[in-house]
């Protein structure tokens, strides 16, 4: 069942009958490296990076994120509708969406504070407090779970040394129980910061972490969620 | 064909190119013959399109099964005001994982089928919102979204049309309610995904309290095949109620989970035990889930003679939802699964309605009190009537969600639950 070459750690292209490299299953070749200040507007609101890299007194929003901010705002018919692209984008600059940040994006936005505040904790995927360079969220809901999820989520905590939620002394990892991440054939499925894990076992995650710390900030090694995206991207 | 495994039982339509890195590409789209539906459409006038898709008798695939071409017509055809298209790339519901999939394989399928929707509704903005996890996925949809405004395709003139079609990719933030169709729209507004009350429907009142209309991923990525090659064509799988095919999402104790689409009314059985290659070291069938968490679990014995379309699966005992079929082995602990399932309930209630933001966290307490060996007989007549007092009394439907799976299961497996509250450990777990 798995004649693909093993590739990565947690590659969902190691299992079936495709014969594809790992940048043809997610897509890599084909979208490239996007730049920071986006580019069609249709497009700028599709995702939110999550960084390994975080400034949480950078300023909202200079350079290229101003660029994509004055972006996103053309593709709404009022500025609240661009409140979640908005925090998103405020999120991969600063790491994590802290009142102070829903206060600067409520002004941007012309939103009251208090409104802003009571969207964005609505959201899981704002980080509310300062994570770690990789934010480990493992998925046990029910198929994973089927499949031993909640032994996986177990030895990311052992491996990573991190009590659940917390962020290890060295900064590297948080490690979180997320709900259904729509990888369920795949099990156990990880999101490690931007980026699907997929067919996990408890084998395979001492290899996993040692790899995101050994690979940090090589582009190339880690994929799109490895490096600040800076590169131009690639031919269609 | 199926991904990661496909199967020759399979009808590719949706899926035909799954795997296949070229279709993503612009170029390697319309060579496969991508973009000549949209093409077809654009010299149909929007009725006749609304009536090729009623034609084929296709259903919304996000979970509830309405006629699709029915719901369009419901849009207004006074076109003074803006209307919006809204597609449901919001994938959450556990054992669901099929909307990916088309993200990533086929962006331009679903970028074809979003225009022809515009096109015949009268919409003059799509807004596809995708989940906010989905990274690779939406990157991918980005790229194919940008190339598509680049050929003229989207945008200002479509296809030298002279229509105007803007397409938004929209990343949410991580809430199942906003899976939900008028979440949905708040979150989009920029609110908190709370459901709203129906009526006003959205066709009348709905994104921007403008006309708008919500199709799943997959319903959408099954209307360019559709126009292309007639209503009547769609039917010749199927079954009358259910026509076409259906992507079918496995997920749990089997040897090959995957995607597969297979023609409406396929057996159950023969889902898991051909296509699937049977349960994983051959081990006995305990339970089924055949349509993501929300809806009942049916016993092996159900499994037997169950169809998987809309109204087979009824007739059954659960639902087909979204057709995600989560197999359950001899040695799965049915009351640790529930208990996973509501706790997931509680966790993504919104907190508008009392019933549900209190009535999923009693049900997962409850659940949690037994698996510890603390409960009492009483806790399931309890459970029963908690459940139901939770059915049918909220703004949205994820209250009525945790009814299914907690009542099928005590209904269906009581001894397992008997079992832990006796004794206060665990039996019919091999």
């Amino acid at each position: 069942m798995s004649e693909a070459p093993f590739k990565n750690p947690g590659w969902a292209g190691n299992v079936g009958e495709y014969d594809l490299t790992e940048e043809q299953v997610r897509g890599l070749d084909f979208v490239g490296i996007p730049p920071l200040e986006g580019t069609h507007p249709a497009s700028v609101a599709a995702y939110p990076y999550m960084l390994e890299e975080k400034d949480p007194e950078a300023h909202l929003f200079e350079g290229p994120y101003e660029t994509r901010f004055e972006k996103i705002l053309t593709r709404y018919p009022t500025r609240q509708a661009a409140l979640l692209p908005v925090l998103n984008l405020a999120q991969e600059v600063r790491g994590h969406v802290s009142p102070e940040t829903m206060d600067r994006v409520a002004e941007l936005l012309e939103l009251s504070a208090a409104y802003v505040r009571g969207v964005a904790t609505f959201y899981t995927m704002y980080n509310k407090r300062p994570v770690g360079r990789h934010l480990v969220q493992v998925c046990t809901n029910i198929s994973c779970n089927l499949c031993g999820a909640e032994e996986v989520l177990e030895a990311f905590l052992e491996h990573a040394g991190a009590e659940i939620g917390e962020t290890t002394a060295d900064g590297a990892f948080t490690v979180i129980e997320a709900e259904c991440l729509a990888g369920c054939g795949f099990p156990t499925c990880v999101q490690i910061n931007s980026r699907y894990y997929e067919n996990v076992t408890v084998e395979e995650v001492p290899r996993i972490l040692e790899h995101l710390e050994t690979s940090r900030g090589s582009a190339l090694e880690d994929g799109i969620d490895g490096a600040r995206p800076t590169a131009e991207r690639g031919e269609s | 064909m199926g991904y990661p495994y496909s199967h020759e039982k399979e009808v590719p339509i949706l899926s035909k190119h799954f795997g296949d890195p070229q279709a993503r590409t612009l170029k390697g789209w319309k060579s496969r013959g991508g973009y000549e539906a949209l093409e077809k459409a654009l010299a149909m006038s929007p009725e006749e399109v609304v009536e090729v898709v009623k034609a084929s008798g296709l259903r919304g695939r996000g979970g509830a099964g309405f006629p699709t071409g029915l719901k369009w017509s419901f849009m207004p055809k006074d076109r003074s005001r803006p209307h919006y298209l809204l597609c449901n790339a919001d994938e959450s519901e556990p054992g669901t994982f099929k909307d990916r999939e088309l993200l990533r394989w086929v962006p331009h399928l679903l970028i074809e089928g979003c225009l022809i929707g515009a096109y015949a509704m009268g919409a003059e903005h799509v807004y596809i919102y995708c989940r906010g996890e989905f990274f690779e996925a939406n990157q991918v949809l980005a790229k194919a979204v940008d190339d598509a405004y680049e050929a003229g395709i989207a945008g200002e003139d479509v296809l030298g049309s002279g229509h105007k079609i803007e397409i938004t990719v929209h990343a949410g933030a991580g809430a199942y309610i906003c899976g939900e169709e008028t979440g949905l729209m708040n979150s989009l507004e920029g609110r908190r995904g709370e459901p709203r009350i129906k009526p006003p429907f959205p066709a009348a009142v709905g994104a921007f309290g403008m006309p708008t209309t919500i199709n799943n991923v997959e319903t959408l990525c099954a209307i360019p095949p559709i126009v292309a090659n007639g209503g009547e064509w769609y039917r010749q799988w199927g079954t009358e109620k259910s026509p076409g095919t259906k992507l079918f999402c496995v997920s749990g104790h089997v040897r090959r989970p995957g995607n597969y689409e297979l023609p409406l009314g396929f057996p159950l059985k023969d889902l898991i035990y051909d296509v699937c290659g049977g349960i994983v070291e051959d081990r006995a069938l305990k339970a089924v889930i055949p349509g993501g968490s929300s809806v009942p679990l049916l016993s092996a014995e159900e499994v037997e003679d169950c169809t998987l379309d809309y109204e087979g699966v009824v007739e059954a005992g659960s639902m087909l939802g979204c057709a995600s079929v989560i197999v359950m082995d001899e040695t799965t602990d049915i009351v640790h699964q529930v208990m996973r399932m509501a706790a997931f309930y509680a966790h993504e209630s919104c907190g508008q309605c009392t019933p549900c933001r209190e009535g999923t966290a009693w049900v997962t307490t409850i659940l949690k009190r037994i698996e510890d060996g603390r409960g009492t007989e009483e806790d399931l007549d309890v459970l029963v009537q908690l459940t139901d007092q939770m059915t049918g009394t909220t703004i949205c439907v994820l209250s009525d969600s945790v009814a299914a799976p907690v009542q099928s299961s005590i209904q269906k497996f009581r001894e397992e639950y008997l079992a832990l509250i006796r004794r206060g450990e665990r039996v019919g777990v091999a």
